[in-house]
């Protein structure tokens, strides 16, 4: 063993060097966002106070506030100190001050990002979990009638814009049938706790949650469902069946999890465009979420918070897909040494 | 214990195996060899039930109808009863598990043991098959061929079956690793009913007692391994045969003419068989067992073309020729080795019936020769020296198409054509100046390849060929003998080879026999006599072939 001690040093060394040029990727990335943020506004024609605040918020802002703000993002200092402003304000969490809700920008979307948060991560664990089984029940059985209903009604669900699907279901469960609320997260000033609140809550949170997932569930399940088409083939499902394992194992054990690893990579691409459908869907069911927020802040021209909002999306996204590739190195050794 | 009777599988209208019939008891091993499409691992993964075809037929293992088990029984008995090593394809093994998982998995499968004692037993097995224990860790894709290869045998063997069946288990290994993989291979296969599928004829050697040969789906010939190496009586086993690299043999590589056609009438190998009958394109042949060896051939196997019986031949009270006795097959070549003055040409020349022997008699395909037209339709010579042997009155045309009009064959435009093409087998020109040129205007290459153009036109069976080459160059003797043996490939020419030179007879010959003083002191397969002389005058040949060898070399070194 002690000869062989050198090798695995090397090794683990060679790994730690790898994850830390994985890592320092997702940390560039990260950077340039910062600095598209602290730029793009700068290099607006004009006074950068004009392109950050907009015309209007600065005909009814007074002199005093407008001074207050100069000081406050050290515009008459020059860039890198501005710079330096910029990233001590992020780091202790202050992403400016909205001028619409005359409040901080980190204030506001605190209290718009849970609802989202809750809409979007609900949403992405059922349409993934569900896609990935129904790919995987399908694909076994390629041909079946099972499959060919399961691929055609993917096909159909697949092929609808998200909003579109929401409206639908309020108009049907909301408006004619009168199963679910019309809007809102909860039920205002019912005063439920406990175990009440979390059923309205849940409530509330059905018809969205099952309009975005039905939008989401078909990418995964036809990927899945190839992806299984494909490994089916392999040569190692042979061997499977002549060891003799049971059709569960082969299904899930070998097949399955080999089908995974292009979904997975999937998903993490898939991210910013369920966000997207987040913020449409929250528009159509008035789900007080980071897109009715978005929606406000466009609305009301709040440059502060829509900048805050992207910020926070896109860090999002990142550390989504961050996510995402944690699991893909765990799900895939062939990956975890060649990364 | 395992009874395969009238295994047929279908895939949708193609029928992939016509018809198995195997009996393998505990403790034999058979090899299933054929080109590839043959159905050889259709029959594996039938045996399995692992094919996706539709069978037919009768499998019984162990007392137990494996058609007739429903799926979950028969999931039971694989990777417990029967097992199977698969190839080590790139993805064989599940690339997302490591090598101990996968053999624990195989245990498991079979056995409610807790997860100590299965790991234990994967990691004995793996230790059996000789997996380095640093390595039971890895996953497939860090691992080599080898190593893969030795983790498929450690899962075939994870719950001791009593049927192991080897797909190609050593393919794209290299020779040292496939030794190593091989002597696993015959400690793990002993004791239990193993088939080795493979085209590679030294493996299904090393491993199997009894060989089949598969051809489209049907046993062709099915006897003792070694039996069927040193003497295929198949014309598809000595293609075969004769396509694989071995250190036993020494001709040349030939191949088979042609390429599997699939779904034909009659017996599936008839387009590609140069002893084609009329009956082989309509009826399907019965396999027959014979002397223990089963073979199925309208023909009966390769047919004797020409056989010499006993034959004497005194010049005054000197015995030029004694009893001499030789068979010469279908498509084989022959090599008959000896000094001058052996008695090689005096028996070439009572072959052509220009010679009458003594006593003794001369048998062509079965029958006595009459030395009639009939038999010089058939049977046709090259000798030594061309620029002799053709009429130097004769332009090219007119000596090629002699022959036809000897014995007034076709007519004047059809014997044109037949030179034409004799000409083209014989890779000559047949341009109309060449045509009208005489012998002394052609080269010694040239003028032996008129000669062989001349024997040729006649489609003869048997080509009697004295010394044809010692008058020629190197590099065009090589050509020629190319020539000959690409004939020989394409029409199943079978040649009596003449010569004294025993390393040229090495390179061309299936067989050898050796003259000495009017008598055959030896006769076998080449590789066999070359490499181990019976007689102590083969022997001094081959002493004395090696040492000119030797002596080149060291020559050459020494420079």
């Amino acid at each position: 063993m002690a000869i062989h001690m050198p090798i695995l040093i090397r090794r683990c060394d060679a790994v730690i060097k790898m994850d830390l040029i994985w890592l320092s990727n997702y940390a560039i990335s990260f950077l340039l966002i910062l600095i598209l943020n602290f730029v793009l506004p700068r290099m607006m024609p004009g006074d950068p106070l004009h392109a950050i605040y907009g015309e209007e918020a600065l005909i009814s802002m007074t002199p005093e506030m407008e001074a207050e703000i100069i000081k406050r993002f050290a515009l008459d200092q020059p860039w890198h100190a501005q710079l330096i402003t910029y990233i001590t304000a992020l780091l202790s969490g202050d992403l400016g001050y909205s001028y619409y809700y005359r409040t901080g920008v980190t204030d506001v979307i605190l209290g718009f990002l849970p609802w989202t948060l809750l809409l979007t991560g609900l949403a992405f664990v059922i349409s993934s979990s569900a896609g990935v089984i129904l790919g995987i029940e399908s694909g076994y059985r390629r041909g079946s009638k099972l499959d060919g209903c399961m691929l055609s009604g993917m096909m159909f669900l697949g092929g609808m814009p998200d909003f579109f699907i929401g409206i639908v279901l309020l108009l049907l469960f909301g408006v004619t049938l009168g199963w679910a609320p019309l809007g809102g997260a909860v039920s205002p000033y019912a005063g439920h706790e406990g175990i009440d609140l979390v059923l309205d809550i849940a409530h509330h949170l059905v018809l969205p949650l099952i309009s975005l997932v039905l939008v989401q569930i078909a990418p995964t399940y036809l990927l899945t469902r190839n992806a299984m088409l494909n490994t089916l083939r392999a040569r190692f499902i042979m061997t499977a069946k002549a060891t003799g394992l049971g059709e569960g194992a082969i299904r899930y054990r070998h097949a399955g999890r080999n089908s995974l690893l292009p979904v997975v990579t999937a998903m993490g691409m898939r991210v910013p465009n369920m966000i997207t459908g987040t913020l449409f869907l929250e528009i159509v069911f008035s789900y007080p979420g980071v897109g009715t927020l978005l929606n406000t802040a466009l609305s009301a021209r709040d440059y502060p918070l829509i900048q805050g909002v992207l910020l926070i999306v896109t860090v999002t996204v990142l550390t989504t897909n961050f996510l995402v590739d944690m699991t893909y190195v765990r799900l895939d050794p062939r990956v975890r040494y060649a990364r | 214990m395992l009874e395969i009777s009238g295994l047929r599988a279908r895939y949708g209208e193609h029928e992939v195996l016509r018809g198995i019939d195997l009996m393998l008891e505990k403790g034999d091993s058979l090899a299933v060899v054929g080109e590839s499409g043959a159905g050889k691992t259709t029959l594996g993964l039938s045996i399995m039930r692992l094919a996706g075809a539709r069978l037919e037929g009768n499998m019984v293992f162990d007392g137990m109808n494996l058609l007739e088990l429903s799926d979950e029984e028969m999931r039971r008995l694989r990777g417990d009863r029967m097992a199977m090593v698969f190839q080590n394809v790139e993805d064989a093994l599940d690339p997302v598990y490591t090598a101990e998982e996968q053999v624990c998995e195989a245990i498991a499968a079979h056995n409610k043991w807790s997860r100590e004692r299965i790991r234990e037993r994967a990691r004995a097995l793996l230790t059996a098959v000789g997996l380095d224990e640093m390595r039971y860790q890895l996953y497939p894709h860090q691992m080599s061929g080898g190593e893969r290869q030795r983790v498929l045998i450690a899962m075939a063997l994870a719950n001791d079956p009593d049927l192991l069946i080897l797909d190609e288990p050593t393919a794209s290994l290299d020779a040292l690793t496939k030794a190593d993989i091989v002597e696993l291979l015959r400690s793990a296969t002993s004791d239990r009913i193993s088939i080795i599928i493979t085209h590679d004829i030294s493996l299904a050697s090393a491993l199997s007692k009894r060989m089949a040969v598969l051809y489209s789906g049907m046993i062709m010939e099915m006897g003792r391994t070694a039996d069927l190496i040193r003497e295929p009586k198949h014309p598809y086993t000595r293609g075969l045969l004769r396509s694989f690299p071995s250190m036993n043999t020494t001709k040349d590589l030939q191949g088979i003419p042609g390429r599997t056609i699939p779904r034909i009438g009659g017996c599936p190998f008839h387009p590609r068989c140069t002893q084609r009958i009329e009956i082989c394109a309509r009826e399907v042949p019965r396999p027959e067992e014979l002397n223990g060896r089963l073979i199925a051939c309208h023909r009966g196997g390769i047919v004797p073309l020409l056989e010499i019986r006993d034959v004497c031949k005194f010049f005054s009270s000197f015995p030029a020729v004694s009893h001499v006795s030789l068979t010469l097959y279908e498509g084989e070549t022959l090599a008959l080795v000896g000094e001058s003055g052996s008695g090689k040409t005096t028996l070439a020349k009572i072959i052509m019936g220009l010679i009458e022997p003594d006593s003794g008699e001369i048998l062509l395909e079965g029958e006595r020769a009459r030395w009639d037209a009939g038999f010089y339709r058939r049977v046709q010579m090259i000798f030594q020296n061309p620029k002799e042997s053709i009429s130097h009155r004769l332009n090219v045309l007119q000596a090629v198409r002699e022959p036809l009009d000897v014995q007034r064959i076709g007519s004047e435009e059809e014997r044109v054509a037949r030179a034409m093409k004799a000409l083209e087998s014989a890779e000559l020109s047949t341009d109309p100046e060449f045509l009208r040129k005489y012998p002394h205007q052609l080269s010694g290459g040239e003028a032996q390849r008129v000669a062989i153009a001349r024997a040729l036109v006649m489609h003869p069976k048997l080509l009697i060929a004295d010394e044809p080459t010692s008058a020629l160059d190197p590099s065009v003797q090589a050509k020629i003998l190319r020539l000959l043996m690409d004939l020989q490939e394409r029409m199943g020419l079978s040649i009596l080879f003449i010569t004294h030179d025993i390393a040229l007879a090495r390179k061309v010959s299936d067989r050898i026999a050796v003259m000495l003083r009017g008598s055959i002191v030896e006769e076998g397969p080449s590789g066999e006599v070359l490499r181990e002389p019976a007689h102590q005058y083969t022997a001094s040949l081959v002493e004395c072939a090696s040492i000119c060898t030797r002596m080149a070399w060291e020559t050459h070194v020494l420079d």
